[in-house]
């Protein structure tokens, strides 16, 4: 048995969201009566061997992981925000693989071989026309920025985490944007060697993640529901990838040392899981005063378990996520992308703000309110320490 | 069984903690510690806020403390960030990314400083208001301009050697003394006119931090001598009016007020004149002699021996901690005077004497006036008093006005531009795939034009 699967920093990450999920359904499904329910891991566990094992990206792969999320989605059919959900992925996930697949066998018309290093030998010899690769390039990483859900496309994450199952979203959201960043990443491994490449491409990545982080500022600034905040958080952490795709890609067509895809994901995943199960529990902000919800008021640690694990996707300061943010910013610092690094500011800012806002808006604007008398079920507070835990392991490997 | 285990703490004592703990991690000179520190005083708030009886509008009033905590995180993110780049590769085009991080330093440093001292637009009037915490209320706002003059005083080597920085703090310094001192003249109430005070004396005292030319041990004393005395005479206004039970120590504290504003406000005065404000100086010099004769007036005017109403007079100790604490503070300023000058502050003897002018004055019209109650000069002169007071009310409401005005429309014009982005996080299923098509329509056709 290969041991990465299960100790490496995206393997056990993986297989604690894993545990959260299942106790999650379990609940779920005795809730419902219904043992069929517990069929829905035979779904959550390929995703969660697919951060863990973080394999060669593949279009077809990529195809199958979209296709398994929106299957499951359309599964449950009396929701209709989860069938909304499946229906906005299938179209904007099967139209950009539709645009990605036509740009990269473009490149492979123009190369004849499909593997990303030879492509750029083989384009380094001037051969072939310039547009024609500095059209398929762009095309080909389309379902990446897609699947980084990156603004303009922030939606799907926040649309995911508001609109299906606790147990479900988190590891779908991790799944499609760590197969995206591995996409992209693996896309551009070797573009150093044809500079003209890596010069437009570096530029372009930069400018989707100075807007990417931008438009997250901003949208997570206005958002009220605290799912959609955790779905634009994520969606922010999706746009940490592409500026550090940018970075290492800089203008002057110089590697700037690899950002690691790895931790990242293995973070991403907790953080989602613990923070995914937290939104459930909180309440939309109103801006008037109201007593905390239920979690809080009778189970204020497991309430600043889940704030933690919301808190380190924000990057708050002493939170694990706080490093990745910072290493990035040290990235583009040192490629000397002001702008990137200035957008990435305005991101953190916005995200440590709605982490906070979040706090307060648990422990509730009044504490005077009694502790109410129902108790939050045990599995479902098990759901959020153990991504609590995971993230403090994560941080104590580091 | 956590829930069972862990005690239960008030909320009051809780926010005290927080309170206590964060003044002391300002003291320190590191970053950290005074970002540490803000956003403790900003969880304080918040705790005594949702404790209070009216909690509904004491937790948004009290919301805005975190934005200072915010920009001190930033500052601190940015000097991680600075520390930890490689100093070799400067040379390259990481030189101007860190020129552009130490002035957002610089900027963050004094946004999070001036906004606590109510130097910006955006939470100006916030002394006008008791704070949350029903047993110190009226004296709770004092902390926060304190907090802001310890923070901008402890971080000065951030921020005063980047030099728009420094210029358009020291501006806004200066607006916040005037302001604030014309406040406190429109007040009727004492424990309100010295919440403002306390303002004008931290706004003052940061403008002298700003000049760089005195000690920090100077301007740190000269602060602590007028704020201090301020905040203890409200402090005392609390319980029982203390520093104004008998006819000595009424004097003595009247004095030790006089004493200090005009300690401070000399040394602005002298550092203002030295050229650090360019062609601006006039209008420092304008300015801080207008506030100096206004604080002057109001704190040795204003403070009247308070009538004992009991019929049996409890025996008091005849030296007791205000008499000290005035004393202290009567030396304080000396004290600080004389280090500066030993560490080679050394104004003419001609412009010292013209810098104490206007507290000078504003302290002899004060006591004119009341030694000449009932004559027909003076009494008129109270009357201008009256009608100046309205006009300042006025002119302090015209100038927030419009300050608000600016800032909400500013506001809407953020919505306005911000709004698309958010339809765009809420569309349709077929809208969004219309936008991918056109994406990617978009990639291909511009290259081809290019």
């Amino acid at each position: 048995m290969n041991l990465s699967l299960v100790w490496s920093e995206p393997a056990f990450p993986a297989w604690g969201a894993l545990a959260g999920a299942a106790m999650l359904l379990g609940l779920e499904s005795r809730r419902r009566g219904g043992i069929f329910e517990l069929a829905a891991l035979a779904v959550l566990v390929p995703l969660a061997g697919l951060i863990a094992a973080q394999p060669e990206a593949r279009l077809e792969r990529i195809a199958l992981v979209i296709g398994l999320a929106v299957a499951t989605l359309a599964r449950n059919r009396e929701s209709l925000f989860q069938s909304e959900c499946a229906l906005k992925l299938l179209w904007v996930m099967g139209g950009a693989l539709a645009f990605s697949c036509a740009g990269l066998e473009l490149l492979i018309l123009a190369t004849g071989t499909s593997e990303p290093t030879e492509q750029w030998a083989v384009l380094e010899m001037g051969l072939d026309p310039r547009f024609l690769w500095s059209t398929a390039l762009p095309l080909s990483l389309l379902i990446g920025l897609v699947l980084l859900g990156g603004a303009p496309f922030h939606f799907w994450a926040a649309d995911l985490f508001q609109g299906t199952r606790p147990w479900l979203a988190p590891l779908i959201v991790a799944a499609l944007q760590v197969s995206g960043g591995i996409w992209v990443a693996q896309r551009l491994s070797g573009i150093e060697s044809f500079p003209p490449a890596a010069r437009a491409i570096g530029y372009q990545l930069e400018v989707a993640a100075f807007v990417a982080l931008l438009a997250g500022a901003v949208t997570l600034a206005i958002q009220r529901r605290p799912e959609r905040r955790v779905g634009t958080l994520a969606s922010l952490n999706g746009a940490l990838v592409l500026a550090a795709i940018a970075a290492t890609h800089s203008r002057a067509g110089v590697a700037h040392g690899p950002w690691a895809i790895g931790p990242w994901a293995g973070h991403l995943t907790l953080a989602l899981a613990g923070a995914g199960v937290l939104a459930c529990f909180a309440q939309t902000s109103t801006g008037a005063s109201a007593a905390g919800p239920v979690l809080f008021r009778r189970h204020p640690w497991t309430g600043i378990a889940g704030l933690f694990a919301l808190a380190s996707l924000a990057g708050v300061p002493g939170t694990p996520g706080a490093r990745l943010w910072l290493e990035l910013a040290r990235s583009l610092a040192s490629a000397g992308k002001t702008w990137t690094l200035l957008a990435l500011g305005a991101a953190w800012l916005s995200a440590f703000g709605a982490a906070v806002r979040q706090a307060h808006e648990g422990f509730g604007a009044t504490g005077s309110a009694p502790p109410p008398e129902r108790s939050v079920p045990w599995q479902a507070r098990a759901a959020i320490w153990i991504p609590a835990l995971g993230l403090l392991a994560l941080y104590a490997m580091r | 069984m956590l829930r069972r285990i862990t005690p239960r703490i008030d909320a009051r004592v809780a926010g005290g903690l927080l309170c206590g703990v964060a003044l002391w991690l300002l003291w320190f000179p590191s970053l950290l510690t005074s970002a540490l520190g803000i956003e403790l005083l900003a969880a304080a708030f918040f705790c005594w806020a949702r404790a209070a009886k009216d909690s509904a509008a004491q937790v948004p009033r009290w919301a805005w403390l975190r934005r200072p905590a915010v920009a001190l995180w930033l500052a601190v993110a940015i000097q991680t960030l600075s520390v930890t780049l490689e100093p070799g590769s400067e040379a390259s085009n990481m030189g101007r990314t860190l020129e552009v991080l130490r002035r957002l330093e610089a900027i963050a440093i004094v946004w999070a400083g001036l906004e606590l001292l109510a130097a910006l637009p955006l939470t100006r009037p916030y002394s006008d208001l008791p704070g949350p915490f029903l047993a110190v209320r009226p004296w709770l706002p004092i902390l926060l301009p304190a907090a802001g003059f310890v923070l901008l005083w402890r971080q000065a080597p951030h921020w005063i050697t980047v030099a728009e920085v420094r210029h358009g703090a020291a501006l806004l310094l200066l607006v916040t003394a005037v302001l604030g001192a014309i406040r406190s003249f429109s007040r009727r109430q004492w424990i309100a006119s010295l919440r403002w005070i306390a303002v004008t004396d931290s706004a003052m005292a940061a403008l002298l931090v700003s000049s760089g030319l005195v000690p920090e041990m100077s301007s740190f004393l000269l602060w602590l001598g007028a704020c201090g005395c301020h905040a203890f005479m409200l402090a005392g206004e609390l319980r029982g009016a203390s520093p104004r039970r008998g006819q000595l120590l009424t004097r003595l504290w009247r004095t030790a007020s006089w004493m200090a504003i005009a300690a401070l406000s000399w040394t602005v005065l002298m550092t203002s004149g030295a050229g650090v404000h360019g062609r601006l100086e006039p209008v420092f010099v304008l300015g801080i002699s207008l506030t100096a004769v206004l604080t002057a007036w109001i704190t040795v005017g204003r403070m009247v021996n308070a009538p004992e109403r009991r019929s049996l007079v409890r025996r008091d100790q005849a030296i007791n901690l205000s008499h000290v604490v005035a004393t202290a503070i009567m030396a304080l300023g000396p004290i600080a005077i004389l280090m500066a000058w030993w560490s080679g502050f050394e104004p003419s003897w001609g412009r010292s004497l013209l810098a104490l002018l206007p507290a000078g004055l504003g302290g002899l019209a004060a006591v004119a006036t009341r030694q000449g109650h009932g004559r027909a000069l003076w009494s008129r002169l109270q009357g201008w008093e009256a009608l100046m007071r309205r006009g300042a009310r006025a002119l302090f409401r015209m100038v927030v006005g419009i300050e608000r005005l600016l800032v909400t429309a500013l506001g809407r014009a953020t919505a306005a531009l911000s709004g698309p982005l958010h339809d765009l996080h809420t569309g349709d299923a077929q809208e969004y795939l219309l936008f991918v098509i056109g994406l990617g329509v978009l990639a291909v056709v511009l290259p081809l034009l290019q």
